[in-house]
């Protein structure tokens, strides 16, 4: 929020956002780097009896120190003044020497208390603790004609074995933009002895492409064991003349006692810079605060140790950080205004790309007729726009081959008519551009997609409105379409972008929507079984599984560069996964895979083995069949976060089981139905014709969680486990039942 | 095979030419290849190495000179994988050039060259600390179903052993697989063959020799299968200079012994700190025994597991007196430093060069320093010491303990199950020899459930359970509970083990036993409760016995008749015994029958009783031989459906008749 004067700039971006390529070689173990020490496992015997850690010779995972990353050296801007290279220079390196911010080369005095502790009363169990933690950054080298600094501290209390791996310290950086200096570390005993670190800092590369090479300055302390105190600081030197994105990472992997930070941030004219707290701020902490020396600090205490678990709500939204905004022209403040500022600007670029009424009224006519009803229209039209070569769903293409291919960027909705490929993105507007075309009173919105964050726009920031989707007034109803998510039915719209904040462009400035939640009718999973019981227990027959909804959707999208082959193996294995014990399954007819209407269904053949287990001169059959995926849902009593369910589904089992000749009913389980609302669980055997019929039903509407309510949803779960463990008995005909 | 032969010799000068005047194009010797007419595959096959070409030169200053050519057709979208070309990089290693190409079905050819290629350090995946060793990768374009891809890489190194390694096997069909050596004027080779009859060599030119092999099928992967490098047919090539002026690649296993003991020579020498130290640590210890524990316990808490491996650093061990200092150090360093702790005591000891993966080294596998991955130390006994279960009863050196300073939660006189009865090399003091390793007795590792539990007529099962961890079981317990960062996660261990077995839990009570003494089995004691564990059948009562531990497995539930035969981790012997006092006015109605299952390899028994109101059920798996032949897969079967069922069955209860 301050500002000032400097000259003309430059601007210099550099997309940092390519996935990592690297992954290991197939045959790493067979040529020649093999060495001793390591554990290449390429061709180990699977996994299934090594369920537990591999002993050493593998070293320790995850150094903490990786809590810096690399998106933290994100260039915003590049500043070169030439003329003014050299006096700037001097007047740098001279106030480089006198700079308070980086001179942090001495250790913070350590306690009694420190030296002696054993354990962290607010992270029992904790393998290490951050006693404390310092990062200083100071953005304002870039005026003096140097670059930005970072000075970071660290002191880690190692309190079990496992946290010993603290003392391997990797420290990466960027090549070119930033460089690493005057590491200095040491380690502390518990009777107060100190160890300066005095050995090798190496420097590996830990990926190098062209003209970017991500390196990591790495060292060992030594002689560090239960009890020790390990302390490390160091600076990062930016780039002269860059502006790097900054913040603050408050979470860790470990729990941290005491943390503070700072920024000094650029403030001449015309830069400004905001900052934001997304996930909020551990408890107790004050917001970060601007002193009279414009220096952004704050202080945090008791920081939990960042906890990964199934089913959590994105990272994003959990992780405490402050994030630094740097605008090079005033922000606009007001929520209202700057979203009306961004409706204004994208409903421009969307009207630009998809205005060609003449050329969509020609590509109409070849789809739909003028005696359809709207509704119709709309599936046609949606229909056929899907039918385009959707690029975003292809494997990757480099530039060369693009250029090979002959596949051009699509100016607007004429051109990608006439080419007939696009990107997801394209295709749903020149959906848009066909609905206006048919007379439908259709609008562009910009939505949030809610895989990665959860969209605040009092957050204003227009980034976070990622995805794009159609609104279509049809019969005085909102109907939301994004035919440019390949295989998504009509009427439906990807789990991510469902029940999401979005922004409806128009000419006045635009207008809030959300999106509906599907709920689980929607979305289903109906298995439909015919089966034998032999004489020896096992299970035969055929198997129907049906897929809609969300559920086709996920199973499409992800084999959809696939072969049948693959996709074959892909269905079986489900089904395998799907039956709590051993079995053969082989598909003998495979679904529509490239429809996104027709749910994706597919016919098996199965053999369950011993499925019918014995008791003596009867023999007990397990009542549901299909239930292993719900065998190992929240088995754990302790929760940290909420609990996330991506899109709400129902899975329906219908399976008639034949009795061999020999065989009777002697009982069947009681019928159950628990419905929570949120939840619902049912499960049914009827007997008759000489079998048993089967119906089993899951039902889930969920969407979040509380943590609070988790032990009522492990409750539900484990009743459904329970009841599906519930038999059928079988006993040879004519013997008298027990009663 | 003479006219294959003729026809690849023709074709490489041609290809370099291509290559030159015709940059885009992928060269001749990719066109060769890719219109070779192919076999049918069947329809899992995800590609073809089309052809494989690998040509060492070998110069008269020991530094070799070696191309590596690839070429692949990919028939499926799983084989798009093959769109990368991998070379590596180190300090006596490196890249001289690396180019690659794709044909596509139709249009021009693509290429793409060094500068293209991503370069990532081997320590991000591999788990060193430090290495100078980096994998660069080249995607190539086009990389689909139908087209050809292939690649050339010029590597240049110093090895530092002469020999070389030949890999013609894949885990996809090989068409045809090329090896040609040339050595200076003078110079001699000695080739072995592994898992492959030897093919015969060509000469082609002076002091050139070519190796072909033709149509091999694939090694397809199979679950808890031997490693690839027991089952791929592998050459290797030893170099030999004339004279003795220059070092030569192994001819036996005594040469390797040999290069291994330089490489530590000097190394084991103690310092007064270590000396020190190991006073310290056997000031109140009396036997050789005790002295070992004392060394050995040292060994597994305070030195502390870092590997950094530069250049040779990848064989050689750091000085004992370093890793002392440091506190720190790779397998062959704490190897190197418990060997001469244990010479501070009067104590020999001797490296052992081993591989992780029992099977990656067979008896008949010629020496090569590329063979192993880990060093553990044998231990000389005296005579009347033999209380251990790791014991190598050496002809000349006598009794050995072999004992792996690295893994930190597996006591002395025991061994992980992947090091048992695995080949490696002993380092001796004249040299060394491949030596097999102990297998130690089933009852060594393990798991022992006992549980005293008590059945409601509400269905609800409650007690406390039992359960003891030996050997490896034990040591991957003491890992994994070494990993929870939390006191609250304790449990969660014991959470999932249950939710194998049981649906609707609450564990009441829970706590470990000997998580820091590795010398004691570790151990849960817990108490739950298991509401509707007991199904209600009418009027009857359904429990199964069996309450919690799985044995069984779909490992072999499939159509597809396996390639390969099934490896254990190691000897094991399970036990489980829960006695269920059933509820008041209930009585047994049925019990399901005992199981008698016995293989040569593996045997399991059970049987379910009743004493008066108590139903009691127990059990025994035991692992006998450490691999499965292919031709007793279907009986290894047999056995996993019979322990299934058991593991279902269900005694009956009825409301008892007064």
């Amino acid at each position: 929020m301050l500002t000032s004067r400097t000259g003309p700039l430059t601007r210099k971006a550099i997309d940092y956002s390519g996935e990592s390529l690297y992954r290991a070689t197939r045959y790493f173990t067979q040529v020649s780097c093999q060495t001793m020490g390591r554990d290449p496992s390429n061709s180990q015997p699977d996994a299934e009896h090594f369920p537990r850690r591999h002993p050493r010779c593998s070293p320790p995972k995850g150094f903490y120190a990786r809590f810096l990353r690399f998106c933290n050296m994100e260039v915003i801007v590049y500043f070169r003044r030439p003329v003014l290279l050299v006096p700037m220079l001097l007047i740098g390196a001279l106030l480089w020497l006198t700079q308070p911010i980086a001179a942090g080369d001495e250790w913070k005095p350590i306690t009694p208390e420190e030296l002696k502790m054993t354990s962290m009363p607010e992270a029992p169990g904790a393998a290490a603790v951050f006693l404390y933690r310092e990062v200083n950054r100071n953005d304002m080298g870039i005026q003096r004609g140097r670059g930005a600094t970072e000075y970071n501290y660290f002191r880690i209390k190692v309190l079990t074995e496992e946290g010993r791996k603290s003392a391997n310290v990797e420290i990466p950086f960027l090549k070119m933009r930033t460089s690493v200096s005057g590491i200095r570390a040491r380690t502390i005993h518990p009777d107060g002895t100190i160890a300066n670190f005095d050995g090798k800092v190496y420097e590996q590369t830990v990926e190098k492409t062209q003209g970017v090479k991500y390196l990591a300055k790495t060292f060992t302390l030594p002689d560090v064991q239960v009890g020790s105190i390990i302390e490390y600081h160091y600076n990062i030197d930016f780039e002269d003349y860059y502006l790097f994105r900054s913040y603050w990472v408050v979470s860790a992997e470990l729990f941290t006692k005491r943390a503070v930070f700072s920024l000094k941030p650029y403030d001449r004219y015309p830069w400004t810079v905001q900052w934001s707290w997304p996930a909020g701020l551990p408890k107790g902490t004050e917001p970060p605060k601007e002193g009279p020396d414009r220096i952004v600090r704050m202080a945090s205490e008791n920081i939990p140790a960042f906890v990964v678990e199934d089913h959590m709500p994105p990272r994003n939204e959990l992780e405490f950080r402050v994030v630094f905004t740097y605008h090079d022209e005033v922000p606009e403040m007001n929520v209202e205004k700057y979203w009306k500022q961004f409706d204004k600007k994208k409903n421009g670029q969307v009207e630009a790309f998809t205005d060609k009424r003449r050329a969509m009224e020609e590509a109409l006519a070849s789809i739909v007729s003028p005696s359809d009803s709207p509704e119709l229209k709309l599936q046609k039209i949606y229909t056929r726009v899907q039918q385009i070569q959707n690029l975003s769903y292809l494997p990757r293409k480099s530039a060369e081959e693009r250029k090979h291919e002959d596949i051009k960027e699509n100016k607007d909705v004429e051109e990608l008519w006439k080419h007939q490929y696009g990107t997801g993105w394209d295709i749903t507007w020149l959906f848009l551009a066909l609905a206006r075309a048919a007379g439908m009173e259709a609008y562009p919105c910009l939505v949030s997609g809610r895989s990665e964050y959860f969209f605040h726009k009092e957050r204003v920031d227009g980034r976070e409105l990622d995805a794009n989707i159609v609104l279509v007034k049809l019969n005085g109803k909102d109907r939301y379409f994004d035919p440019g998510a390949a295989f998504t039915p009509f009427g439906l719209l990807p789990w991510m972008e469902t029940g999401v904040d979005g922004l409806r462009l128009d000419k006045d400035g635009g207008t809030w929507i959300q999106t509906p939640l599907p709920v689980s009718d929607e979305s289903k999973i109906l298995r439909k079984a015919d089966l034998k019981l032999t004489d020896e227990g096992d299970l035969e027959g055929k198997l129907t599984a049906s897929f809609t909804g969300l559920e086709g959707l996920w199973r499409r999208i992800d084999e959809r560069n696939q072969d049948d082959t693959e996709r074959k193996k892909f269905l079986e294995d489900q089904v395998k996964e799907s039956i709590p014990a051993g079995s053969e399954v082989e598909l003998t007819k495979q679904p529509e895979w490239n429809s996104s209407e027709s749910p994706l269904t597919a016919e098996f053949n199965i053999k369950v083995t011993g499925w019918a287990s014995a008791a003596g001169r009867r023999s007990l059959l397990p009542a549901a069949l299909f239930s292993a995926n719900e065998k190992h849902l929240f088995e754990h009593a302790n929760r940290v976060w909420p609990v996330y369910f991506r899109f709400a589904y129902k899975a329906t089992d219908d399976v008639n089981i034949q009795l061999p000749p020999a065989w009777q009913v002697e009982s069947v389980p009681k019928d159950e139905d628990k419905d929570l609302k949120g939840t619902e669980y049912s499960l049914k055997v009827e007997r008759g014709n000489g079998g048993i019929h089967i119906q089993r039903m899951l039902r889930s509407d969920l969407f979040m969680v509380p943590k609070d309510n988790y032990p009522v949803l492990r409750a539900f779960f484990q009743f459904v486990k329970s009841e599906d463990g519930q038999q059928v008995v079988l006993q040879p005909a004519g013997a008298t039942a027990n009663k | 095979m003479r006219m294959i032969r003729a026809a690849v010799l023709a074709w490489i000068p041609g290809a370099l030419f291509v290559a030159l005047s015709a940059r885009a194009d992928a060269p001749a010797w990719m066109h060769t290849a890719a219109s070779m007419p192919l076999p049918t595959y069947d329809e899992k096959t995800k590609a073809v190495l089309l052809y494989s070409e690998d040509i060492t030169t070998v110069l008269s200053d020991g530094k070799t000179k070696a191309i590596e050519r690839r070429v692949y057709k990919i028939l499926r979208p799983e084989g798009r994988e093959y769109g990368e070309a991998y070379a590596y990089v180190g300090q006596d290693f490196r890249v001289g050039s690396m180019r690659a190409w794709c044909i596509p079905k139709q249009g021009k050819d693509y290429e793409v060259k060094d500068k293209e290629a991503i370069e990532r350090s081997l320590s991000v995946s591999g788990g060193e600390l430090v290495t100078d060793v980096r994998v660069r990768m080249l995607r190539i374009p086009a990389a689909e179903p139908g087209n050809v891809v292939g690649y050339e890489i010029e590597y240049q190194s110093r090895p530092y052993v002469l020999e070389d390694w030949w890999w013609i096997q894949r885990e996809i069909p090989v068409k045809q697989a090329r090896y040609t050596l040339q050595l200076p004027a003078g110079w001699e080779y000695k080739a072995a063959w592994i898992n492959h009859s030897a093919a015969d060599a060509s000469a082609t030119g002076s002091n050139q020799w070519s190796w072909v092999v033709n149509d091999l099928p694939a090694i397809r992967e199979e679950r808890r299968m031997p490693p690839f490098r027991g089952l791929a047919a592998q050459m290797i090539v030893s170099f030999l200079a004339p004279g003795s002026a220059q070092r030569s690649g192994f001819l036996t296993w005594n040469d390797m012994g040999k290069w291994q003991a330089g490489l530590a020579s000097g190394r084991r020498e103690p310092t007064p700190q270590v000396s020190q130290k190991v006073a310290e640590l056997i000031k109140d210890q009396t036997t050789p025994q005790q002295k070992i524990a004392a060394i050995a316990n040292f060994m597994q808490k305070d030195i502390r597991y870092v590997a950094i491996e530069l250049g040779i650093g990848g064989w050689q061990p750091h000085s004992a007196a370093d890793v002392f200092a440091h506190r720190y150090g790779d397998c062959k360093d704490k190897a190197t430093l418990m060997s001469a702790m244990l010479k501070q005591v009067g104590i020999d000891s001797y490296y052992v060069v081993i591989n992780t993966h029992r099977g990656a080294v067979g008896a008949e596998t010629p020496p090569m320093m590329f063979l192993f991955n880990h060093v553990i130390l044998a231990i000389r006994l005296p005579e009347q010491m033999h209380d251990y279960q790791a014991l190598l009863n050496h002809p000349k050196l006598g009794m050995l303990l072999i004992f792996d300073p690295t893994d930190e939660k597996t006591p002395v006189g025991q061994l992980r199950g992947e090091l048992q009865a695995n080949n490696a090399l002993l380092v001796t003091p004249d040299g060394g020899e491949l030596t097999q390793m102990p297998q130690l007795p089933a009852n060594s590792t393990g798991v022992s459930r006992s549980a005293k539990l008590t059945l409601d007529a509400q269905g609800t099962l409650r007690g406390e359970v039992n359960e003891i961890r030996r050997g490896d079981f034990a040591t991957y317990e003491r890992y994994a509970q070494l990993e929870v960062n939390s006191s609250k996660d304790l449990v969660k261990r014991i959470e999932q083990e249950i939710s194998h077995s049981i649906g609707m839990f609450q564990i009441t009570e829970a706590k470990m036993l000997n998580l820091n003494i590795n010398d004691l089995p570790f151990g849960y004691t817990y108490t739950f409760a298991a509401p509707a564990y007991a199904k209600p059948l009418g009027s009857l009562l359904a429990v199964r016995p069996r309450v919690m531990g799985v044995l069984s497995s779909d490992l072999l539930e499939s159509k597809e008749p396996r390639q390969h035969p099934v490896v254990f981790r190691g000897p094991e012997k399970d036990s489980d015994s829960f006695e269920i006092a059933l509820p008041a006015g209930y009585e047994v109605d049925d019990l399901p029958p005992p199981v008698n299952a016995d293989y040569s390899f593996a045997s399991y028994h059970s049987k379910t009783e009743v004493n008066g109101s108590t139903l009691k059920y127990t059990r025994t798996f035991e692992v006998k031989e450490l691999s499965v032949p292919v031709s007793k897969v279907e009986d290894l079967k047999k056995l996993y459906r019979v322990i299934a069922g058991d593991e279902r069955n269900t005694a009956v209860l009825k409301p008892a008749v007064h």
